[in-house]
Order: structure tokens, then sequence, then C-alpha cells
């Protein structure tokens, strides 16, 4: 102890004149740093209301909750998340997780107020002072809880593909689909998206457990055709998927491949249900395609004995001779097929309805009857020379190709349409060793084509010809010489998709080989009478709800697929034929309609 | 009457006063006491002014955080851990998420291991500012905790850039951390270090040149060398009794292996010398901090991508990870069966012996009145005793 | 390390030594051994120092799985002793004698899992649950959100609404017939 230890300490006193460190609230604002963990803001419009951020609360401080002027649509459920102050811990782990980005915070943190349940809020709905606050926490550029970026799938090189018609898509490993299945949320929206409602989070996580049989069974409940739609689905869950409002969406599709891949088909039975116990009733099938073969599964599941009327030699419809095999491998077809048969489902192949066959004879001597008939007709190109020896129907060229016929497409092909088939049918003179060009009437954003199969088409040399209008066919020594009008878009009526207008003078021509017509379907009806008392508008039967197109009379007919949908994908007939299956199953059995 | 530089050392065994003869005083002591020691008691027995006997009784903190963190995600459990060491959350952080990582096989980017580092020690700054204040106060020197605790909200202003939190920074997440620094946020970290590092000087001038700073705690809660394992004592209540330990540079985890320090030991042990020494540790993290912020690298990643929270699921097995924080040894042990949330998450913070066994020992013979101070010196934060 | 694991192996029946990191590693003893290995590791194998003791319930194989964290400073490294006690009947030796704030570590488990140790002072003392009348709360079978909500009341109002419900009823609610 010395002197100093009793004179130091009045050092503080050089502090009386300095300026005080306290800041001089309301005088002085102090307004929390730009990262500021403050009150959430959300952007209403972005949010999709999946629910990821009430996943992630620890505290359980949000709730989803409907909100006035959204309702539920594709993609969106709706409903907003609502925090609740009073658990809320300012963590921001909903912000990190925020799949579409949506949630954010402010970075306001004074909020003063006597009644304790203000502090309850739907942020980005119910309007708040710090509303588009600029500052506030965001995620960290580089930093994100969930992968935006889907696990690539290995597939031939366009150079090769083109050579064969090998599978393109050469599926996933255990590895790979793993890690795809871990980037799912399990919100859910993509089910309502799913003509059939499959239960995709549920399947996902099946892959993510390594639990094929339960992830199979799954697939089941709602679609017997894993095979084909893991391969060939046009996939309206992955528009709805939450993590592509930021990223790449998960790919359902393919994962739902790699369960039904996985599980041999010997071993099905023992993941799958058994069917139930005979109810003496028999059920007509008219069509093996997706729809009908979907209705025959889940019928002969409920004890009904069912038969399937196919015109074609093998069963599959579309699914066979419409998709080429490089896109949908007959093994992988027959598989979804064979366990359909292997519930006791007879399919007379080569079996028309119609002369000798009539629906009349079906309705005496079954109990229902089921039409998924499809669209087997193709449009002409409805332009003079339509009828050139050298025009060819895409469905029959695809047809012909399943059938293994020599196609003698020539050199140069010219492909007219932009849907699947076009698509389709362009990749399969190009492994005919054809040049190609695709000539479609609006631009390459307007096909409705799944944009994987006009890449793909691309890819392997197709050339695209937009805004191209056909005029005339003419010929040239044999080949087919294709006119076309050149178009410009113009958008006619606020709101709608512009149209193609052809461009005065603006007129080609390029002769070709053949010349493909894939412009679309039309059914083929001749078989149903009138006295058969289903009523057609439109070139489609009416069916109500639950697909019953006649209103009495003998056995009920009920009717599904392309043949009635606007969807006219196989997706929508197996879930046309599923309903129609529960419908018929309420009726024979007396359950009521 | 305790004398200065005079070692006594308390008694093994609890005495057994007759309480009713009449002659003792049974008092409580908290646990709402001004002396930042948190929210525990001391059930003291006194004989006139002086302590015979002590038992601690804590609780009044406990929000169940081991059982809470087994019904929660793996990553869910990170915001929940920060609150376990209110002064010091960054340990809690760095220690569960290293546990994960370890577990899960993960590697941190070097981008993040000097942002942990960083981390780690502002924190360590802050909660010895907090303390240095409480240890001034509870000697009647108020002033000096007005000066330490705006110094420690200016260590907080840097935490709220960096991470966007004050007290709670959720800054180390596992797999790294959850941002680099913003513009302008290492010069900020400067300055600071700057102002903190003049503020320290005048502490230092004012507290310990200071005759009853000295007349109170020299020789008060003297811990001889022999107790350190026998008690489990660490930081620098160990370092103090001359035992040369230190985690940071024992374990060499996270940047310290690359950082200029050197261990700081002293051998008096009393609570003047403890003080001394945490003052030099406070000296020795704005060197640190300096150290980190010249050498951390500019770019690189700051986190390695972790699977989907919501799913993730982390090998089975057991670690102990441990870090220095300010008190000394603090530690998660943290058991996975597999799952997709902790089989068991035990929390070892060095308050669970320094508040409890060595305190009730220590303040035997002791002043009523030197009790806080007692308690201060052995620097103790009552929610890592109870979780 | 090898020599300490062969050594406690021969003297204790140590068994199933992992080395979980360079400077970290567990063994398992029987509890009846677990006093005396632990008192040998502090008092002859330089294991002085104790980090920790707590449990873990394994109730799946019907046990408590008692965990020891030890260090020896002069070599860094930690041990941790492990020793599964039946869960039925739990009862372990003390080892407040051996390190000053063992008891500390026995109180809390006595009170969190319901292991005893007699003659650990103030073993049965509450430690931090004033009150408690439930079963010791660390126990796996302590449903704690039962509890809670059978306990408290939650904030009156709150309801949430799950996405995929939520989007059926609104958008196709004939499915599920």
């Amino acid at each position: 102890m010395d002197i100093k230890d009793f004179i130091a300490p009045f050092a503080v006193w050089k502090r009386a004149f300095e300026k005080p460190f306290t800041v001089k609230k309301p005088i002085d604002e102090r307004p929390g740093a730009p990262r500021y963990r403050g009150f959430h803001i959300n952007d209403a419009d972005k949010c999709v209301g999946c629910g990821t951020c009430e996943a992630i609360c620890m505290n359980r401080a949000i709730d989803l909750v409907p909100v006035e002027g959204r309702d539920a649509k594709e993609g969106d459920s709706g409903l907003r998340p609502r925090v609740d102050y009073g658990r809320c811990c300012w963590c921001a782990l909903c912000v990190d997780i925020c799949p579409s980005g949506s949630l954010n915070m402010s970075n306001e943190y004074v909020w003063i107020d006597s009644d304790p349940d203000v502090f309850r809020y739907t942020p980005g709905v119910e309007p708040k002072p710090w509303d588009g606050s600029a500052l506030g926490y965001r995620r960290a550029e580089g930093y994100r809880l969930l992968d935006g970026t889907r696990v690539p799938m290995p597939e031939l090189d366009h150079h090769e593909a083109v050579k064969s018609f090998l599978e393109l898509v050469r599926g996933w490993s255990r590895e790979q689909a793993e890690k795809e299945a871990d980037r799912c949320v399990s919100c859910g929206l993509c089910i309502a998206s799913c003509p059939a409602h499959m239960e995709i989070p549920g399947y996902i996580k099946a892959v993510r457990d390594g639990d094929l049989e339960t992830g199979l069974r799954l697939l089941y409940q709602t679609n017997p055709f894993p095979e084909a739609c893991g391969r060939i689905c046009t996939h309206r869950c992955e528009e709805a998927c939450s993590i592509g409002t930021d990223g790449d969406p998960v790919a359902i599709r393919w994962l739902k491949r790699y369960i039904a891949d996985q599980v041999e088909l010997a071993d099905y039975s023992k993941a799958l249900p058994r069917k139930e116990a005979s109810s003496g009733k028999r059920v007509a099938i008219v069509g093996a395609g997706p729809g009908g073969l979907s209705a025959a599964y889940y019928l002969a599941l409920l004890g009904h004995e069912v038969t399937v009327h196919e015109k074609d030699e093998a069963a599959g419809g579309m699914l066979r001779y419409g998709i080429p095999e490089y896109r949908l491998p007959y093994p992988a077809l027959d598989k979804d097929i064979g366990y359909i048969e292997s519930l006791g489902v007879k399919i007379e192949r080569g079996a028309p309805v119609g002369e000798g066959r009539s629906l009349a004879s079906l309705r005496e001597r079954f109990d229902a009857v089921f039409l998924s008939t499809g669209l087997p007709a193709a449009y002409g190109l409805d332009v003079p020379g339509e009828k050139h020896p050298r025009v060819l129907d895409g469905v029959a060229v695809l047809a012909a190709a399943t059938r293994g016929q020599v196609l003698g497409l020539g050199a140069r092909v010219a492909v007219v349409g932009g849907g699947n088939v076009a698509m389709d049918a362009a990749r399969t003179a190009l492994r005919n060793g054809a040049s190609v060009d695709i000539l479609y009437r609006r631009r390459e954003e307007d096909m409705p084509a799944d944009p994987d199969e006009i890449r793909e088409a691309k890819a392997e040399g197709a050339r695209l010809v937009e805004k191209a209008i056909p005029l005339e066919v003419k010929d040239a020594g044999g080949k087919a010489r294709f006119v076309w009008n050149e178009a410009t878009m113009v958008q006619k009526e606020a709101g709608k998709r512009p149209v193609p207008e052809p461009i005065p003078g603006a007129i080609h021509e390029e002769i070709y080989d053949s010349v493909i017509s894939a412009i679309g379907q039309g059914p083929e009806l001749s078989y149903i009478a009138e006295a058969d008392g289903v009523e057609i508008r439109r070139f489609k039967p009416v069916v109500d709800r639950d697909g019953l197109a006649t209103a009495a009379g003998k056995a009920p007919v009920f009717a599904g697929g392309d043949l009635v949908n606007d969807r006219k994908d196989a997706i929508s007939a197996i879930a046309d034929g599923h309903r129609a299956a529960s419908a018929i199953d309420r009726l024979l059995s007396g359950k009521g309609a | 009457m305790r004398r200065q530089n005079e070692h006594v050392i308390p008694p093994e065994t609890r005495a057994t006063p007759d309480l009713s003869s009449g002659k003792y005083l049974v008092m409580w002591q908290g646990p709402q006491h001004p002396g930042i020691t948190g929210n525990m008691s001391l059930r003291l027995v006194a004989d006139g002014d002086t302590v015979v006997d002590c038992e601690t009784h804590v609780g009044y903190l406990h929000r169940g955080f081991e059982k809470l963190m087994e019904r929660r995600l793996w990553m869910q459990n990170f915001p929940l851990v920060c609150r376990i060491a209110v002064p010091e959350p960054d340990f809690n952080e760095y220690c569960y998420a290293a546990a994960l990582e370890e577990l899960a096989g993960v590697t941190v980017p070097e981008k993040a291991v000097w942002l942990r580092t960083l981390s780690l020690e502002m924190i360590r700054l802050a909660s010895f500012l907090m303390w240095i204040g409480g240890q001034a106060g509870a000697f009647g020197h108020g002033t000096i905790a007005q000066w330490s605790v705006t110094m420690r909200d200016y260590v907080l202003d840097l935490f709220e850039e960096l991470s966007g939190g004050r007290i709670y920074h959720m800054y180390i997440i596992p797999g790294g951390v959850r941002g680099d620094v913003p513009d302008g946020f290492l010069d900020h970290v400067l300055e600071t270090m700057q102002v903190i590092k003049k503020n320290l000087d005048d502490i230092e001038l004012v507290m310990f040149h200071n005759a009853v700073f000295k007349m109170r705690a020299v020789g008060l809660g003297y811990i001889p060398p022999d107790w350190v394992d026998k008690y489990g004592i660490t930081g620098p209540n160990a370092r103090s009794a001359g035992v040369a330990r230190d985690l940071r540079k024992d374990l060499g985890y996270l940047a310290y292996p690359q950082l200029d320090f050197k261990l700081i030991t002293g051998g008096r042990s009393d609570a003047f010398e403890r003080a001394e020494l945490r003052l030099a540790e406070m000296y020795q993290s704005i060197d640190l901090i300096r150290q980190i912020v010249a050498r951390m690298p500019k770019d690189g990643p700051f986190r390695e991508r972790l699977p989907n929270p919501l799913h993730w699921k982390i090998p089975a097995g057991e670690t102990y990870v441990a870090a220095e924080c300010t008190r000394g040894e603090y530690g998660f042990y943290v058991v996975s069966d597999g799952g997709d949330k902790p089989r068991r998450v035990a929390v070892r913070g060095p308050s669970y012996t320094h508040a409890v066994s060595v305190m009730e020992r220590l303040v035997r013979g002791v002043n009523i009145a030197d009790v806080a101070g007692l308690m201060v010196s052995l620097h103790t934060y009552p929610p890592e005793i109870e979780r | 390390m090898n020599e300490l694991a062969k050594e406690l192996a021969a003297r204790y029946g140590a068994r199933d030594w992992h080395d979980r990191r360079g400077d970290l590693s567990s063994t398992v003893v029987d509890p009846i051994r677990l006093h005396d290995t632990l008192a040998w590791l502090k008092d002859s194998a330089g294991y002085a120092h104790l980090s920790f003791a707590t449990a873990v319930d394994n109730i799946e194989r019907g046990v408590f799985t008692l965990t020891y964290t030890v260090r020896n400073h002069e070599q860094g490294h930690s041990l941790m002793v492990h020793a599964d006690v039946d869960r039925a009947n739990p009862v372990v030796d003390s080892i407040h004698l051996l390190w000053g704030q063992g008891w500390t570590y026995q109180r809390e488990m006595k009170e969190w899992f319901g292991i005893d140790f007699p003659g650990s002072p103030r073993v049965d003392e509450e430690f931090v649950l004033e009150g408690w009348e439930g079963p010791p709360m660390m126990r796996r079978d302590f449903d704690s959100l039962a509890y809670s909500d059978a306990t408290y009341e939650g904030r009156p109002g709150r309801v949430t609404h799950d996405p995929a419900t939520r989007m059926q009823e609104r958008l196709y609610p004939e499915a599920g017939k």
C-alpha cells in the first residue's frame, strides 16, 4: 500500500467533464444495426404458405393462418405465417430456411402497447410501420440452409443418345436419390397439383429413410404406373414445389422412378396390399392404356373381376405406342402392367370393341364398363396437299417404331407441331439417321411440350423453325415440298397469349423426304352407338365428377383418360381410372353413388 | 480478523453450529443480489459477522435445456444453447456446433474458423468487462461498473453489427458461421478495441491502485494449488493458483495455435490477484482480437453446406468438446443415437464447481460483507450450473 | 494410450476402448468397479481432473450409462469412463471423497435420473427442481411436452393449419371419399 493507492481513485473525477455514454432517447435515435434481427417482414405475394418456417421454429412461435383475399391455388396454400412474439426468440432460422426467401426481418425493435395480444400478427398481411424495411436481417449471400440445386441426373451424351434407342436418363444411385430426397421440406404443396394427388412427401421420406417398400406402397395408393410415371410424367407437382420458388424444384418424378426401379417385381406383393375377397361382380374396360389399367388395378384390388379389351397387340396404350423407348423402355412399362395382371386382371389383346363386340353387348355381360380409348386419330395438317404420300402421321410413326417396323423416313424430315408427340417423332427420326426440322406456329416458349423434351430434341440436333404457319404441301418428284408462311406474334387481347399472324410475302419452302404431322389427335368414337345412352358433346363423352357417362339403362358406363379430360396426360388418365374404379365399386357394392 | 497476505485455508469439513444456542445468525444472501452473481442464493450461518457455514442453493434459472434439446432437431437446438450462459453465449454455440461437426464428420471452412475465434475473443472481453464491473461494485465501486458495462455494450454493438443480435448472437451455426463480416466491421472492431483499451487503463489506475480494493481483496478467498484438481478448478481461478492450464493452449482448437499469446499465471491466488489476472487477460484478448483481424482470411466460404436441417441425422456416437471460456473449461458432451435429435446433451460449466463446492468452502471464516466480493472473484454464472 | 487400455483391462476389467479423437477416448467398466477405476486413474495414472459426470438413459437396454470424464493435463488426454447401471435399481458408489465437486454431480443425477449414490452429502436434497413431484425429469420416459400440456394452459387463439390439408379442403374436397 503506498500513497498512490489513496490518490489514484480520484482520477474518476476527470470523467465528470466528458460526454456521457448514454443515448438520449427520444432525442437521439438508435436504429438497429443493418443486420438487426427485428420484427418480421414477409412478402406475402412471394410467400407460398409452405410452412417451412413453422417447421423449423423451435419455439412454436409460428402458425399458418388463412388470410383474406388469398385462397389456395396451385403451388400456394393461401396460408401465411403468423408470428407470436410471446414465443419468438428472434433466432431467424425461419428466415434462413424460407424456401422462397419471402420471410425476412426488419431492424426495428421498438413496439410498445398495453395489449399483449397485439404482439401476434401476420407479417406482410397486417400492415406495420416496418413493412418494406430495407434494413434488417437477411440471409447472407452464399448461405442457405436448404439446397437449391438438384442432384444432377446422369444422362447419355447427346451424340451417343441419338445413335440408339437406349434409355437417355440413367436413373440415380441410392446416394444420389437420398441426397435429392433430403432437399424436400415435406410441405405438401405438390399434392394438390398432382392429378392423382399422390402422397409425394411420404414417398420422398421413404427414399430418405431407405424404406422403399413403404415408398412403393405409397405410390400404389394412387398410381399403379410408377415405372412409367417415374419417367414420362408431366410432373406438374414439380411446378408447385416450394423449393422451386428459389431454386430447382425437387425432382419428384425421378424419385418416384428410383423407388420403382429399386424394388424387384417379385418383391412387389410383399409391399403392396392384397386384393380383397371376390365380390362376384364383373367389370369390362375398353382400352389398356394408363387410364383403363389404373381402373383395372383398383377394381381388381377391391375384389372385382376385370376384363380389359385392347385393340392393339400389346397393352399400354400411348405409353407403349406413343412414347419412344429411349424415354420409357418397354421392360419398365411391362413391369407396371405385369403387376396389374398378376392381380388377375385379364387383358384381351387385339380385341377391339366395335363390330362384333359392341358396347351394348359388354353392358349385357358385365356389371359395369369403363371406357378409356384415348385419342388415337391424328389431326391432318389441314392444308392443300395434306394427303401427299410423304405426309405422315406422328402417332403412326411412333407406333411403327414401337412395332419395330422399318420407318423409311428418308434423310430430310420435317416435323410439324410443338407438343410432346412432335418432339418424340423428331427424336425418333433423328435416331433413324435423318436430319430434322421442327416447324411450329408460335415461339419456343409457347410450345406445349415438356421443356426437357424441347431442350433434348435441340441438343440431339433437331433444328427449330419457329413461327411457321403451314400453307401447302406440293409434290417434288416423290418428295414433299413443304411451304410455310413466316409469322409474327401479335398481342390481340390483353392477358391472353399472343397469336401468330402471317407476315405477307414471307413464304418459305423446303423439300423433305417426309413431313410428319404432329399437331394433335382426336378420339375414335364410332364404337359408341346412340342407343348406348352415352351423351357425346364436342367429341367427348359427357361424364359426371366420378366419370359416369350414362344416366340409366343396363350396366353403367364410365369414361376417363384422354378421351374425357382436358389435361391429356398419363397421370390424369390414371387419376380418372382410380376415381372411376372407386365409383364403380360404390355402385356395385350398393354403397350408393 | 483476516490479514493481508495471510493464507487462511478454510476447514474441509462443515461446522455443525448449534443453531438453537442463540449464538448464530442464519441469513440468506440471494437470490436477488446485486453482486452480479446471477440468481442463486447462499444460506449463511454467521457467528457475529463471520460466516461459519454456507449452503448454496441453485435452481432459480433452471430451464431444462438438456431435456428440451432431446426433443428438438439438431439444428433447432442451435438457437437454444446460447441461453445456457447468458453473458457468454458464444461458447455454447461453439461447443455445440463443434460437437455436431465432429460427430457428423464435417470440416468447417478456414474463414469460419477465424470468425469463430473472433467471436469467442470478443465475448471473452465483453464477459470480463461485465465481471470487472461486478467485482468493483461488490466492494462499493459502482463507477467502474458504469464504465465497464458501457464498454461491454460497445462490444455488444459489434456483435449486433456482425450477427444481428446483441445478447444472443446465434452466429456460430453448425457448419460454420451465419455470415461474413459486414463492410467496415473490422475497422469498427479496431476502433472499439482502442476505446476499450483506454478505458481499461483508467480502470487499472482507479481500481488496482486503490486502498479500499486492496484492503478488501488481498488475501480474500485464497485457493491453494492442490485444490485445483481436487475441485476441478479451471480458468483464471486455477491459473492464479499457479497452475498453467488454458484450453486455448492445451487443446489448440480453432485458430488459437496460429495466434501469438502467452499463458498468464499467478501464484498468490487471492481475489486481488485473480482480478489482476483477468485484467491482464482482457488486454490479452484485445491483442488477440487485433491479431485475428490482421490475419483472418479476407475471402472464402464461411459455411460448409449441411443436409436439410429438417431431416438431418447424425451418426451414432458421443463426444465431449471443450473450450476455454472466461471462467475456465466450458464443454458440451453430446450423444447421438443416429437420429434426428440428440440422445443427450450435457453441459459442463466451470461455475458448477466454482460457485458450489469451492464457494461453500472458501466462504468459511469470511466476513459477511466480503461474501459478495468473494463470490464475484470466483467469476460464477449460475445458469450454467442448472442448465 | 493402448498401454492404459491394457492396464485398465487387467486391473478393472475395462473394455470397449474407443479413441474418439486424438485427445479423447472412452472405455467401459462394470459399475461395481467404477469407484476404484476412477480412484486409480486419479491417483496413479495422472487423470486428476474431473471434467464432469453425468448419465444417459439407455431405456431400450434398461440401463443408465454413467459417464465420468477425467483429464490428464500432462498428457493432454481425456478419458470418458462409462458404466451401465440397472435402470430398475440404480445404485452407484459415491465419488465424493475423490473429488470435491463430486457430490454435486451425484445430487444432480439423483434428482434428474433417480440414480442413488449412498453416502453422498445432501444427495436427497432438491437440486434445481423446487417442489418437483413428477418422475425424475431426465428419464426418457418422462414426456416433458405432455407434462407441459397437462400442467400449463396454452395461449388462447393459437391455431395453425397444415398446408396440404388446407389445399385439399379448398382445391379438391371430393378426394379421399
